[in-house]
């Protein structure tokens, strides 16, 4: 066969006198030019005036003049170029230089005469792609109008979308699926629970018109919803609490949970996707003093990293870039960007958004230790910070000749990007002034003054109650100098009036001079306690001449600044670098901050970005259907195709901006659609449906979902009865808190803790979660069949399903078993097939255990085995 | 499972979607392996990788690559030297720095003396420190390669050492994830990557590839190899073949329902491979099955050699049953054990008297038994350490030239690659980046390095290396 081949190939060498005889353009040359040529020579960009996109371009050349002669391969620069050895010369400039026989193709090309293909249409101008085109009203197939989002008086328009496309493609829908599997996926998607038996029972009896509307507005209206569907934007915007070496601090922040809990709060208020943006992106900026809405902007403070500021914003562009624009910004930090229409200044110009800010932690109210609780947000620590280019994306490199202005790419900018600095109230850049602050302050002195006093009964050391007194004299001037401070610097603030400014600060001084002496001076006496208890110790009497010293330039320094007072500063700047001193992470916060992400959020909201909602719409979309509508959830540059069904999705984002940016309206619009309701088993598809669309681009049918790992967990805790539904609060450590109960999403989840459970099923990646893997491996199986976990739940199962009424026989255990953990009852060889393993496990155990436990363990592990059935961790 | 390797290209397709979107795709290399059947060609020399890996960095000068000048210069400064130009801000540029004003990784100016002699070894007389006499007693089967390079200045070149990404780069999947990618599984019943010891800085390695390509961790213990290896609640083995059984037999009662789930059948699969493991790994780590010969080979009499002899013991059982890639970390602690910024005449002495007879145990092992030419062992460190003194008595971090061996797979025997100058600053001969290491494992492997690549995951020119050709036999 070799040798046929050969003679084949030597034979058109004859005929044609050559080895590249066949060679075809559209088949080997054009290919070529598209893959390493295009970026600089295209619709993108005219490097020297040449464009190689089509074979008329190519012959027009390039400004220095031919590039190629056709059937003259000695002309023109092209071949030249392309085959130069000297690096300067060669193109393309990057990567490797085209192959000898990529070469060898464009040489016979040209010497066949550069045959073009008839009407070649050139690139796309980059501001045509439609991605970057708004969304437009369309009508709806079969409706006369565009129906504006009203889905009553007719079929669901998602359904209206889909069949026409059916009807284009000849393709037949499958019907629905079996009411007890629908409400077991409707549970699941919604809550990311599974329906208990009295909810199924409920559900499948009273099944009928307008049954799954009804049940869709109480699921959409539990807290479980926000739950879910939290864990889903969690994995969008890449949630990780912190992680670093050791005590050491590296990446994210401290009760980054809060953030969490904003989100979970958010999707049960329902607030819109443009307002929850505007609050992760610039939450500080808009409502400055509100806890409630800093806490959004743990979306910023979860990209803090120790070591290096340009790492730390490169991921806060690339992922805001992603994860609301579904634009790779970050392939624009050292040159151009290849595909999209972004330059290297615009990177930099998106990154001045953000140059400002910097990550500090607030007290929330009731605590004082930031160890124990604080709230991480976002501030403009430098409003007027500088942006610079960075030559090559090398730090070490920036052009500080061109300070650059906030601002987004071109083709996306409708209108002049404008902001200004903001004037802050007087408790945001200074959070001291907060009144519970005070009172927190006041109640922690007050404690310790009452811990000292219960010492002081109980002590009978002279020495140390000596040292004990003094410290207790200093405490108890603490009350009065906490009070005169915070009150004298409320009135400076202007918080207060009527009052006498200057008076407040005198006493404020007296009384915090007053405390802290006392405080110096007790110091003295613990330490000479110390040194008469363990004489001749150098280090302590060098100690205590230290704080002699301290306390003369105390008073030196109040003999001079009277009026000299410390305020109450209580927030706590995250190091800026591991250089930063803890003195400079306290200096006064900047009055102003500059406006920019406020005018960034407001740019990625506005209706007339063409990115936002439908990058919103196909997340949501992919996260019911398990696969999106525009495939790559992070790229909707040029890369991305025209989606097949663009219609609807362009119609789905309209819906969601014409209903505010709630999501609970689209969540509605799209699980009561047919589409969403029809059968994943293909045993009654036609063949034709089956073999034109295999891959259910036009949604013909549904495909089964892999639940997440925390449906999973989440699913066998609450079959059990043994998930505690609270929602929010701080984060579980997984190695300790299993016992606790709670929904998966509370544990702690970082690079360095990760809950072993759900981690062998997939959990989000910390780094970046756009869509969740789908591993399928045998450990898996192990941590269901071996994991204490699920034995533990499945005996729990068992014994539930035992008590109730009329479940004295196998049979009806196992009818019920299929019933609660798998959502539908057996078929006759199922529970043929489970009664013989109960029959052969009592067998194979009974000589070591006897009566009900026999029973139980039995049960319990026929219940494992059906935790471990595909179709439990499956939505069907 | 043919029909799984049809629709492979939509897979792939798929697995562009971003970060950890590798869907359905995860499944097919362990599932779908026949013997040696991979995803490219796979006509290689070698089947298996040994790969250990000292964490914490490994002195080269007073390893691999001594370097009697530091005796001559000993209390000079570098500048003092002929060599002052080593220290030239252009020729330190390539490292990025993760740690600023860190104390370590730090230029180091004062010479410090070596701490150990050496001694030449085999026919190539290649010159090995007398802290391993063993494995310099097996310099005819090394290649040694005295002139890596890496950028990370901190422990954090480990990362870099297996994936080629330094640590402030995105994380990628390390060698061992690509291997078993490129080439699946060689048995259908044990997992294709293994790793034991201690891991700090990544502890994942599939990345982009998904948690399938993550070496499934193991440990010496029988009794609890891997992570729910056993019930963590009473079940006889009975009862659990009994569990396994009804589900399969549920399973594939269910296919027929949905005979186009490609997940439901994979799951299938994956329960016997389960099944499988849970019963073969305690028996491969029985190490009563081998000869006591054997055993003392590698160092079970001793206490300070045992535990990382049985690791090495352990990998040679595995890939006798076909594990492709066994990954040993040795050094315990966040930096890893051999980072001796100070007192590196102690710990160095002491660390290489734990892991020298049992990998040169393992080398002549696998050579007793054939197996060498099968298997290529490689013996890695994250950097060097500086040529000056740090804190009297040790040494810093040292990215700039540092040296590694590799034996066995179809390499040669009694070479020496590379050099560093006189007094082992920079790799000055034949420079090798670290992932010129994997390039050169993978083609021995049969596989075209740089045909590892998934659509929407580019990679560097520099995370493909080049092949040492001058290694191979």
């Amino acid at each position: 066969m070799k040798r046929l081949v050969s003679i084949f190939a030597l034979s058109l060498c004859l005929v044609q006198g050559s080895l590249f005889a066949a060679v075809d353009y559209l088949r080997d040359v054009k290919p070529v030019l598209k893959a390493r040529c295009y970026a600089c020579h295209g619709a993108l960009k005219q490097k020297a005036g040449l464009r190689v996109d089509t074979v008329a371009f190519l012959l027009e050349g390039a400004r220095s003049g031919d590039v190629l002669v056709p059937g003259n391969e000695g002309a023109g620069t092209l071949l030249d170029r392309i085959s130069s050895d000297d690096l300067d010369e060669r193109m393309p400039p990057e990567g490797e230089a085209l192959s000898g026989e990529e070469i060898g193709w464009i040489r016979e090309w040209i010497r066949g005469g550069a045959q073009a293909p008839e009407s070649e249409s050139p690139e796309l101008d980059p501001a045509d792609h439609w991605a970057f085109q708004m969304p437009l009203r369309k009508p709806i197939p079969g409706r006369s109008g565009t129906g504006e989002g009203n889905s009553s008086g007719g079929r669901n328009p998602i359904d209206a979308f889909i069949a026409a496309a059916h009807e284009e493609h000849g393709l037949e829908a499958l019907p629905s699926i079996a009411p007890e599997l629908l409400v077991r996926r409707l549970y699941l998607d919604l809550i990311g629970l599974p329906p208990t038996h009295d909810e199924r029972q409920q559900f499948v009896a009273n099944f009928a018109l307008g049954s799954v509307e009804r049940l869709v507005e109480t699921l959409l209206a539990t807290p479980q919803y926000g739950e879910r569907w939290g864990r889903h934007w969690m994995d969008v915007w890449r949630y990780s609490d912190w992680y670093g070496l050791g005590a050491q601090l590296r990446n994210s922040q401290k009760h980054l949970w809060h953030w969490r809990d904003w989100i979970v709060d958010s999707l049960n208020q329902d607030k819109g996707y443009d307002r929850m943006i505007q609050e992760m992106l610039a939450g500080d900026e808009l409502a400055p003093t509100d806890q409630a809405t800093l806490r959004a902007t743990g979306f910023l403070a979860r990209n803090y990293y120790l070591f290096n500021r340009n790492t730390w914003l490169e991921q806060t562009i690339e992922h805001t870039g992603q994860a609301f624009l579904g634009l790779t910004l970050q392939c624009a930090k050292c040159h151009d960007h290849k595909y999209d229409p972004i330059t290297q200044k615009e990177y930099y110009q998106f990154r001045a958004f953000f140059e400002p800010h910097q990550i500090r932690l607030d007290p929330v109210p009731g605590v004082t230790d930031l160890e124990k609780d604080g709230l991480p947000r976002a501030f403009d620590a430098h409003p007027e910070v500088a942006t610079f280019l960075f030559k090559r994306g090398n730090e070490k490199e920036p052009d500080e000749s061109h300070p650059l202005p906030a601002g987004v790419p071109k083709i996306l900018e409708w209108e002049p990007i404008v902001y200004e600095s903001l004037a802050l109230p007087s408790e945001a850049f200074f959070p001291g002034l907060q009144a519970f602050v005070l009172e927190d302050r006041l109640r922690d002195a007050d404690r310790e003054i009452a811990e000292i006093k219960r010492r002081l009964k109980e002590s009978g050391d002279v020495l140390e109650t000596e040292a004990t007194r003094s410290k207790l004299r200093a405490l108890e001037r603490l009350p009065a100098a906490l009070r005169a401070v915070h009150h004298a610097d409320r009135i400076r603030h202007g918080l207060e009036e009527g009052h006498d400014l200057d008076r407040a600060t005198k006493e404020a001084a007296l009384a915090d001079q007053s405390y802290r002496v006392a405080l110096a001076e007790s110091k003295i006496t613990a330490l000479k306690s110390e040194v008469s208890k363990a004489e001749g110790k150098d280090k302590e009497a060098e100690k205590l001449k230290q704080a002699e010293n301290a306390l003369e330039s105390l008073k030196q320094m109040f003999a001079k600044e009277p009026l000299n007072y410390v305020s109450i500063r209580p927030a706590l700047k995250a190091l800026e670098s591991p250089a930063e001193t803890d003195e400079s992470r306290r200096k006064p916060y900047s009055h102003s901050t500059s406006g920019r992400r406020a005018s960034l959020a407001k740019w990625i909201t506005d209706r007339r970005n063409p990115l936002t909602a439908r990058v919103a719409v196909n997340h949501i979309w992919m996260r019911h259907f398990g696969e999106p509508l525009v495939e790559d959830v992070t790229d909707f540059g040029r890369r991305s195709e025209e989606p097949p069904m663009q219609a609807l999705l362009d119609y789905l984002a309209i819906y969601l901006m014409d209903h505010q940016w709630r999501m609970k309206p689209l969540h509605r619009l799209i699980v009561t659609s047919e589409a969403y309701q029809r059968e994943s088993s293909t045993l009654a598809a036609s063949k034709l449906s089956l073999e034109r669309d295999p891959k259910n681009t036009y949604l013909w049918r549904r495909i089964p979902i892999r639940m997440e790992s925390q449906v999973v967990r989440d699913s066998m805790r609450h079959l059990a009865d043994e998930l505690d539904l609270r929602v929010g609060g701080p984060t579980i450590d997984p190695a300790k808190g299993e016992n606790l109960g709670r929904r998966s999403l509370y544990f702690t989840h970082s690079r360095d803790q990760q809950h072993s459970f759900l981690a062998m099923f997939d959990d989000a990646e910390i780094l970046a979660c756009y869509r969740r893997t789908e591993s399928i491996i045998p450990q898996q199986a192990l941590a269901l069949v071996n994991s204490r976990l699920s034995m533990e739940l499945a005996d729990l199962v068992a014994k539930e399903l035992s008590e109730e009424e009329g479940l004295v026989s196998d049979e009806a255990f196992v009818y019920r078993g299929f019933e609660r953990v798998l959502g539908a009852p057996p078929t006759e060889e199922e529970e043929a097939l489970s009664l013989s393993m109960m029959a052969d496990t009592r067998r194979s155990i009974s000589e070591q255990v006897s009566g009900d436990v026999l029973t139980s363990r039995v049960r319990r592990n026929f219940v494992q085995a059906l935790f471990n059935h595909n179709d439990f961790i499956t939505i069907r | 499972m043919k029909p799984f390797e049809l629709d492979r290209r939509s897979f792939l397709r798929r697995a562009a979607l971003g970060a950890g979107g590798l869907g359905l795709g995860n499944f097919l290399p362990q599932l779908l392996g026949g013997a040696g059947s991979g995803r490219f060609s796979t006509s290689g020399k070698a089947k298996n990788v040994i790969w250990l890996f000292m964490r914490g960095g490994l002195s080269h000068m007073e390893s691999f690559d001594p370097k009697p000048a530091l005796n001559r210069y000993a209390g000079k400064t570098i500048a003092e030297t002929p060599f002052g130009y080593v220290q030239d801000p252009e020729r330190l540029k390539e490292v990025r720095v993760v740690v600023v004003n860190d104390a370590n990784g730090q230029q180091r100016n004062e010479i410090y003396p070596l701490q150990i002699g050496s001694k030449r070894y085999g026919q190539a007389g290649a010159e090995v420190s007398d802290w391993f006499p063993h494995i310099g007693a097996q310099a005819d089967d090394l290649a040694i390669v005295r002139s890596m390079w890496t950028t990370d200045d901190n422990h954090g070149a480990q990362v870099q050492f297996h994936s080629g990404r330094h640590m402030l780069d995105a994380r990628v999947p390390t060698i061992g994830a690509w291997v078993s990618y490129g080439l699946k599984t060689l048995n259908r019943g044990l997992p294709e990557f293994i790793s034991m010891g201690p891991r700090f800085f990544d502890k994942r390695d599939g990345h982009y590839l998904g948690p399938a390509y993550d070496a499934v961790p193991l440990s010496v213990d029988p009794k609890n190899p891997l992570p729910f290896a056993n019930p963590e609640l009473e079940l006889s083995n009975e009862e659990q073949r009994l569990e396994f059984d009804l589900v399969r037999r549920l399973n594939r009662l269910r296919g027929r329902q949905y005979p186009r789930d490609r997940a439901l059948q994979a799951r299938s699969q994956a329960y016997d491979l389960a099944y499988h493991m849970q019963t073969a790994i305690p028996e491969i780590l029985d190490f009563d099955r081998e000869s006591a010969e054997t055993r003392s080979l590698y160092g079970f009499d001793q206490d300070n050699t045992r535990s990382f002899g049985q690791q090495l013991l352990g990998a040679r059982r595995l890939v006798e049953r076909g594990v492709r890639f066994v990954q040993i970390m040795h050094g315990d602690g966040a930096a890893g054990a051999w980072d001796s910024h100070s007192g590196l005449k102690s710990n160095h002495s002491k660390l290489a008297a734990q892991v020298d007879l049992p990998t040169a145990g393992l080398i002549q092992d696998l050579k007793q038994r054939g197996m060498l030419d099968e298997t290529i062992v490689i013996f890695a460190t994250e950097f060097g350490r500086t040529p000056g003194s740090q804190n009297a008595d040790g040494r810093d971090h040292h990215p700039f030239g540092f040296s590694i061996w590799m034996a066995g797979g179809g390499l040669k025997g009694g070479v020496v690659h590379g050099a560093t100058d006189e007094i082992g600053f920079h790799a000055v001969e034949n420079r090798h980046y670290v992932t010129d290491v994997h390039a050169t494992l993978l083609h021995q492997l049969g596989l075209d390095h740089k045909a590892l690549e998934i659509p929407g995951h580019k990679r560097l020119e520099r995370d493909f290396g080049h092949v040492i050709h001058d290694i191979i036999a």
